[in-house]
């Protein structure tokens, strides 16, 4: 999709932090792959094996204290015009100072550094939980909507500072196109991370009396739309999510799953031991997304970026379910 | 000895005999002209009777059709066999499908795989309208007025007064404008933020339609040509003193007029008479709301029958309609003047509150 149209900002260098997780890597390959590849510069602790020889890999750590001049250092030297940031924990991390450390202050060090490098273009790979569930949200949460996570949740209140430090940093530096991509949950056939190990298994748990819509975007719509915010001249904060809204019991009727439904003052408080035990599970938090809505209206995006969602939430959420079937059979 | 026994053991049917005989001659034929076999006794026709009799108990039950049960069954013996094929026959399943059917009542199997933007599920809705449509008839009678002149245009807000914990109100309100206009789809009915997150109503009513109250939903529904109603009373109005029917309460800043004006919504008031008398709230203590974090309102029959006191009291009901305010003439600037927004607010609130005292002394009784 994005590889036909012609790219309005130069993709001469493009560097990406954070290869390891899924929308990096997956980034890179798409691009290497396409007829315009660009150069592409790895910035990480340490290069996925497939991606090994095709980009430009350096070992920087994003929770050292001079990171910042080290990217700006490197972003020169490759002569970089644009940045991708997704070094994000894909599982919230246990380790709540490291989290912090690069969710927050790793994430700091790239903006500096590509304002320091003289960067036309950041993207920073987000998510639509920054938003937060509440009962009071509105049917669906705009890009203007306030950012209000959950106390307990840290992985996202660490993200939405990263998000408001990113918005005054926008505001600072005008000659920079700063986009912040605020994706719903990413379902599809290779995706994985704690959200969609939570679905994997045939019993899912859910709230007792609580039924919420949910929406889903497939993993390649995530990719395209990356694609398009690094192409177009795109500022500001974008909410991505494919068509249609299902509430959480008929996506597990579909998927063939069963529910298990708890009460959710008994489930907060095992959910919480569950994080004292420190197995790397999403904590209590996962649960209000569960139990109150928030969808995201992608209005803007589709508008104003362009954005066409290939699946439908439904279809997002099947092509996971079917896939992870067929694994099941492998 | 029972009868079957008898038989059992008395002597065979001469027919059944006669075939016998016959079967046993011809096979000694047979026997005496291939292998020259035979019998040294000549009377091997009375032999042959003899030993037909004592076969006959063992021959008969293959005579006798069904087969008979054990000769000393006791009471209990027969009546576990009873139940026991009793029970055969029986589905469970089909039995408590067949019970569902009957009733109406919309299980998780009636959900369709698609729902709108804020969860109308049509599938369960035409389940549930059976219900609704009792509710409607037979339970509250309700009686509507003034639907003629609901106006065929695609944006309509209607602006009740509310009353009533739960929102039966809006239910049926949507009820009598989708029975006066159908072509218009299952008008949305915005309704307070602590029902749109109770358990199990929240879903249930998502599915018929409801939506909950803020601005940003509204405006959403209407964007998208849908008809919905409000109740700008919100919690207030729902919570409100039993001695204070029918007194509209405050209407919140008057969001609802600045966006009826705004999207050239034609805003028709509605007053609806009965709702205020299905759960008559005597008081609601300050400190279980702050306990519980939802208003607990004590009626006279919740919490003192427990579930019981949830079921609203048949009043009679009388919906009506007033004359559609139209917005065609505003421009954008004055739909968002507060001083234009809260007089029209107020027109809308003085517009209810006169149908209310209209249609008030025209009932004879509450029930009735």
């Amino acid at each position: 999709m994005a590889a036909r149209r012609e790219p309005e900002l130069g993709r001469r260098g493009l560097a990406i932090t954070g290869l390891g997780t899924f929308t990096g890597a997956r980034v890179a390959e798409r691009l290497l792959e396409s007829d315009a590849a660009p150069r592409i510069v790895a910035l990480d602790l340490r290069l996925p094996r497939r991606l090994e020889g095709r980009v430009r890999f350096h070992r920087v750590d994003l929770t050292e204290p001079t990171a910042d001049s080290l990217v700006a250092e490197i972003l020169e030297k490759e002569g970089c015009e644009a940045l991708l940031h997704s070094a994000f924990f894909t599982d919230p991390n246990p380790d709540l100072e490291l989290s912090h450390e690069l969710e927050v202050v790793g994430a700091l060090h790239v903006m500096n550094a590509a304002a320091a490098a003289g960067l036309r273009k950041l993207v920073v790979a987000s998510t639509a939980q920054v938003y937060g569930p509440h009962p009071d949200n509105p049917g669906f949460l705009s890009e203007s909507h306030p950012l209000r996570p959950q106390r307990e949740a840290h992985a996202l209140r660490d993200r939405a500072e990263m998000e408001g430090l990113l918005r005054i940093f926008a505001q600072r530096h005008r000659e920079l196109c700063v986009s912040s991509l605020r994706p719903a949950w990413i379902m599809g056939p290779s995706v994985e991370s704690a959200l969609t190990r939570r679905f994997e298994a045939g019993r899912v748990v859910t709230l007792l009396g609580y039924d919420p819509l949910l929406q889903f975007l497939h993993e390649d719509d995530w990719i395209d739309a990356v694609e398009l915010a690094l192409d177009r001249d795109a500022p500001g904060p974008w909410n991505l999510a494919g068509d249609g809204v299902l509430p959480l019991s008929t996506l597990l009727r579909l998927a063939g799953k069963s529910a298990v439904p708890l009460p959710h003052p008994l489930l907060y408080r095992l959910t919480h031991l569950e994080s004292l035990a420190r197995t790397g599970d999403p904590p209590a938090a996962f649960y209000d997304h569960l139990r109150f809505g928030w969808l995201v209206d992608t209005r803007r995006a589709r508008e104003e970026l362009g954005f066409e969602p290939l699946y439908t939430s439904q279809e997002a959420w099947m092509s996971f379910v079917v896939a992870r079937k067929l694994r099941g059979y492998r | 000895m029972s009868e079957r026994d008898r038989r059992a053991n008395g002597p065979l049917p001469p027919e059944v005999l006669a075939e016998l005989r016959a079967s046993v001659r011809a096979l000694r034929v047979e026997l005496e002209q291939r292998f020259g076999v035979r019998d040294p006794e000549e009377r091997e026709e009375d032999r042959l009777e003899t030993a037909l009799e004592s076969l006959a108990p063992a021959l008969a039950p293959v005579a006798d059709d069904p087969p008979a049960p054990p000769a000393r069954a006791g009471l209990f013996e027969q009546l576990r066999d009873g139940v026991r094929a009793r029970l055969e026959e029986i589905d469970v399943v089909k039995l408590y499908e067949a019970v569902r059917e009957r009733l109406a009542i919309p299980s998780a199997g009636d959900v369709s795989a698609e729902v709108d933007d804020f969860g109308l599920d049509l599938r369960y809705l035409a389940r549930a309208r059976r219900w609704l449509d009792w509710l409607y008839d037979t339970w509250w009678r309700v009686e509507v007025s003034g639907e003629q002149g609901i106006p065929d245009e695609p944006r309509v807000l209607f602006v009740a007064n509310s009353a009533g914990i739960l929102p039966w109100d809006a239910l049926m309100i949507a009820h009598a404008i989708e029975r006066a206009q159908p072509s218009h789809g299952r008008p949305r009915a915005l309704v307070a933020d602590w029902i749109a997150t109770l358990p199990f109503s929240q879903s249930r009513l998502a599915r018929l339609g409801a939506v909950r109250a803020c601005a940003e939903n509204a405006e959403r529904l209407l964007a998208q040509n849908q008809w919905v109603i409000a109740f700008p009373e919100g919690q207030k109005g729902a919570l409100k003193p039993f001695r204070e029917r029918y007194r509209l309460q405050r209407f919140a800043r008057g969001g609802f007029v600045s966006l009826a004006a705004r999207l050239r919504a034609a805003l028709v008031p509605v007053a609806v008479i009965g709702s205020e008398e299905v759960h008559p709230i005597l008081f609601e203590p300050r400190i279980l709301r702050r306990l519980l974090g939802i208003p607990v309102p004590i009626t006279p029959t919740f919490p003192l029958l427990g579930p019981l006191g949830v079921v609203p009291l048949p009043s009679r009901w009388r919906i009506r309609f007033g004359e559609p305010i139209w917005f065609d003439d505003v421009s954008d600037e004055r739909a968002l003047d507060p001083l234009y927004v809260n007089r029209t607010r107020e027109q809308v609130r003085g517009a209810i509150q006169s149908l209310l005292d209209e249609e008030l002394p025209r009932r004879r009784s509450v029930f009735a």
